[in-house]
Order: C-alpha cells, then structure tokens, then sequence
C-alpha cells in the first residue's frame, strides 16, 4: 500500500503520459497501471487532464485546411485498398465485357487442318457482331451505373458531413452549456452562502506590511465550512501563495493555501473546514502552502 | 472518475467510431477529422509553431492513426489520448529534427511565447472557456512547467536545467499543475 502510494508519487506516471520514458520503462507502467487499480485510476486521471489541457487550446484549423488535408489522407489510405480489391461483383462484369470480344473470335480463326472447310463467313460473323453489340451496350449500361453510383455516392457523403457538422456543432453547444452550468453552479454556490444567516462574516484588514488589503472570511461554526473572499490584497512574489489561517485559543491552525484566481478577488474558495476559531489571518507561504505560519508576512487579520 | 473531457466523445459514441476504424470504414475518417481536429491541430501548432508545417503534421499524423488502429487497445486508455499521443510524438520529432538543425534549444522558449500571443483567440470560442479557467487556476509557474513538458516537448530534467531550479520542484509543480487541471475536469 505504502509502496504504490510511493510509486504514484514519484511522478513517473506523469513521465509516462507526457511520453518521457524508454519503451521499456513504459511496459513496467503499464503492467503496474494493470496489476494495481490504484495506479491504472491515477494514470487515468493524469492522462485526462493533460487530454483536457490540449483540448482547451484547441484552434480551429484555418479555412481550406479540412478539404486538403481529408482528401490527402482519403487518397493515401484508399490508395492501398483499390489496389486488392474494389467490388467483386463489379470486377467480374468488367472482366467478362473486356473478355467477350476476345472469346467470339477464337471460333472464326481457321485452324490448318480444316483448310478446305470453310466456314461460310456471314453466318460465323454474324453472332460475334451482335455479341460485341451486346458488349457495347453492357459497358454502357455499365458506365451509366456506375455515373449513377457516383452521383448517389457523393449526395450520401454530403449528407453524411452535413450530418457530422451538426453533431459537431451540437457538441460544442454541449460544451458551453457544460461549463456555463458549471460556473453558475459555483455563482449558485457562493451567492447561499453570502446570503446565509448561518455564516458570520470576519472582516480581515491588512497589517502594517500591507495597510491597503482587505478580505473577508466567511465562518458557520455550526457546519465548520470557510469561505474566502478576497477584495484586495498585495500581488505576490514568485513561487509564493497566500495561505488562511484559523487561530483556535491562540493556536495557529491551517485553513489551506489561497488559488491564484482567489487572490486577486474573482470569487469564493471554500476553504478547509475549521472546528473553531476566534481570529482568521493570511500569510505569505511557500507554493503549496508550510505547516506553521510566517508571522512576519502576516498580511491581514481579523477577530470574530 | 466522470468522463466529462470537454470534446471528447461519450464512451459509447467513441466505441462505434473505434469499432468503424477498426473495420477500415473510410467516412468514420471524416467524422473523427470532424471531431478531433481542432484539439489536434491546436497541439501540434502549439508545438510546431507554422501553419504549413502544421497541417503537414496533422495530415501524417492522421494517416498514421488509420494505419495503425488495428493495435489501438480500448483498454490502455481513451482514443484522444492515444491519437494525441501520437500527434505531439510526430509534431516534438519535426521541432527536434529542425533544432538539430539550428543547433539551439532555448529559442524554442522565445517561439513559444510568441505563438501564445499570435494564437490569441479574436472571437469568442466556447473551447476558450476552458483555456481561461486554466489560466485563472494554475499559477504561472506551473503553467510554464507544463508548457515546456507538453508543448515544448521537454524532459522534466531538461526543464529543470531549462529554468535552473531543481528537479524535485519540477516534478512537484507539474504534479501539482496536473492535480489542478484533473479538479477542474470534475
């Protein structure tokens, strides 16, 4: 248990899917990702997030670009298969149209030994003619299908991307619905807590490093949920987040590091959840958040 | 774990058009293409960093998927993640086969910063929710650590030497930058 919780930590998983590894070490992942749950559910995850990284710089290719580049592909990939192949049924009448003259004219040859027999020409000519006629006709009938095939062929294929330019679309109105709904969920979210009696609002004001910054807590002791809400607050160096602290009868307890997004004000973060407090403060911490405050960058403060 | 990646197909949808591939039905080509498209060419513009070059990537990359569908294996993980895979793998061997070339690495950073700028979206685009949400969340260390190792096609220890900070600290922000994006999926 230990080990696996070590082995996704290592980070090797990440290597994995941003494709860092030796064909080798890949196959260990994989039999790891395949022998325990844990493992294969993290990799999951890695790869749908970076999946979900792509996806969101995604760029609309530049106009043209589809027609020339799906007729390339489509010709290099049909190339291959027209050679085996194409249609049996349609590859036996072509063989029989191209081998009927061809089998008509064997009987007219004379042949040495019959020198003196000699077949009366009309009659013989006669069949082959019609034949070739009939021939004629088949090969027509057979390019009149075949113009036909192609007609109907590429009115199915317009209908078909026209069927693939809705679902395309209808997926990216999906998409917007999907994030808009979750933004408003989270407006939701944030706009019972504002109006909540439950919660008591703790003014937070900046100390003497920063006299300007200003933020609330949002506190409900009954359920223990903290909200932050930032309205101003100094901008941070490199590699440092704000992090909230509770102080519990003096004792520091922490609250979780701010986002960046938090920290400059775009809206509520529910912070960890806090038993009880009398006085909630920001310091300044190392990304990820310490374990014990920094006083001396102790931004703002406020009592219940 | 939810499946609600923004463009990706849901399971069963996606089933049909592996299984359609899988059989060489050639109008799933056009529907995949329609699908994909967009997430694959911005990747590998990203990376790549020229329009030409770009769809050059893109259309080779399309006919190596069609080749190569008979070994996509459902069960090692989703289609988009496997025909990225391989569209970042071709896109990072173009830049490295060009930088071998010029002889430089670090210009690719410069590049990068200028393609960011140049690919700024002037109409709204809903996929571009998506991108803001990232930049509100990630801090902007975690971003570039991520850029390089996606993007740039970087080791962690070539990011590492790339920003001169240790690797352990490589591994942790882009730990934690991949955290930051998993939570923002759910």
């Amino acid at each position: 248990m230990e080990n696996i919780q070590a082995y996704i930590e290592s980070g090797i998983l990440e290597q994995y899917a941003l494709g860092e590894l030796s064909p080798a070490e890949q196959a260990a992942v994989e039999a790891a990702a395949a022998r325990h749950p844990e493992v294969g559910e993290e990799l999951a995850q890695v790869q749908q997030a970076l999946g979900f990284y792509a996806e969101a710089h995604a760029i609309a290719p530049p106009a043209g670009l589809r027609e020339r580049v799906l007729g390339n592909v489509m010709a290099q990939i049909a190339a291959p298969a027209a050679n085996a192949t194409p249609n049996p049924t349609l590859r036996a009448d072509v063989d029989a149209v191209v081998q009927a003259p061809r089998a008509t004219s064997a009987p007219v040859q004379p042949t040495a030994g019959e020198a003196t027999v000699r077949p009366f020409t009309p009659a013989a000519e006669a069949p082959a003619a019609s034949r070739s006629l009939w021939a004629m006709a088949a090969s027509v009938a057979l390019l009149l299908s075949l113009g036909v095939n192609a007609l109907l062929y590429s009115r199915w294929k317009d209908a078909s991307s026209e069927v693939v330019a809705l679902q395309s679309e209808k997926s990216r109105f999906a998409t917007t619905s999907q994030v808009v709904e979750r933004q408003l969920g989270d407006l939701r979210q944030e706009n019972q807590v504002l109006r909540s009696d439950e919660f008591k609002a703790v003014a937070l004001a900046g100390t003497k490093t920063a006299p300007t910054a200003h933020a609330r807590v949002l506190f409900n002791a009954a359920t223990h949920k903290v909200f932050v809400d930032v309205r101003s607050l100094p901008a941070l160096p490199a590699g440092k987040q704000y992090q909230l602290w509770a102080l519990d009868k003096g004792k520091p307890v922490d609250a979780g590091v701010l986002t960046a997004s938090t920290a400059t004000g775009q809206g509520l973060q529910l912070m960890k959840d806090i038993a009880s407090a009398q006085t909630f403060a920001m310091t300044v911490e190392p990304e990820g958040g310490s374990v014990n405050p920094t006083l001396s960058t102790m931004t703002v403060v406020g009592n219940i | 774990m939810s499946d609600t990646s923004l463009i990706s197909l849901p399971p069963a949808a996606e089933a049909d058009l592996v299984r359609r591939l899988q059989a060489r039905d050639e109008s799933a080509m056009t529907l995949f293409y329609d699908r994909y498209s967009a997430a694959l060419y911005g990747v590998i513009f990203r990376i790549v960093k020229a329009e030409d070059e770009a769809e050059d990537v893109l259309q080779e990359a399309l006919v190596k998927i069609w080749h190569a569908f008979a070994s996509y294996d459902a069960s090692k993980g989703r289609l988009f993640t496997w025909v990225l895979n391989i569209c970042r793998n071709l896109s990072i061997d173009k830049i490295r086969s060009r930088q071998h070339r010029v002889g430089s690495r670090t210009q690719g950073l410069d590049d990068s910063l200028t393609a960011q700028r140049q690919a700024a979206p002037t109409t709204f685009r809903p996929e571009h929710i998506g991108l803001q949400e990232i930049t509100q969340k990630l801090v902007p260390e975690q971003r570039q650590i991520i850029d390089l190792l996606y993007f740039e096609g970087f080791t962690q220890s070539e990011v590492a030497e790339e920003l001169n900070i240790p690797l352990g600290t490589v591994k942790t922000r882009a730990r934690t930058a991949i955290k930051v994006l998993s939570k923002l999926i759910r």
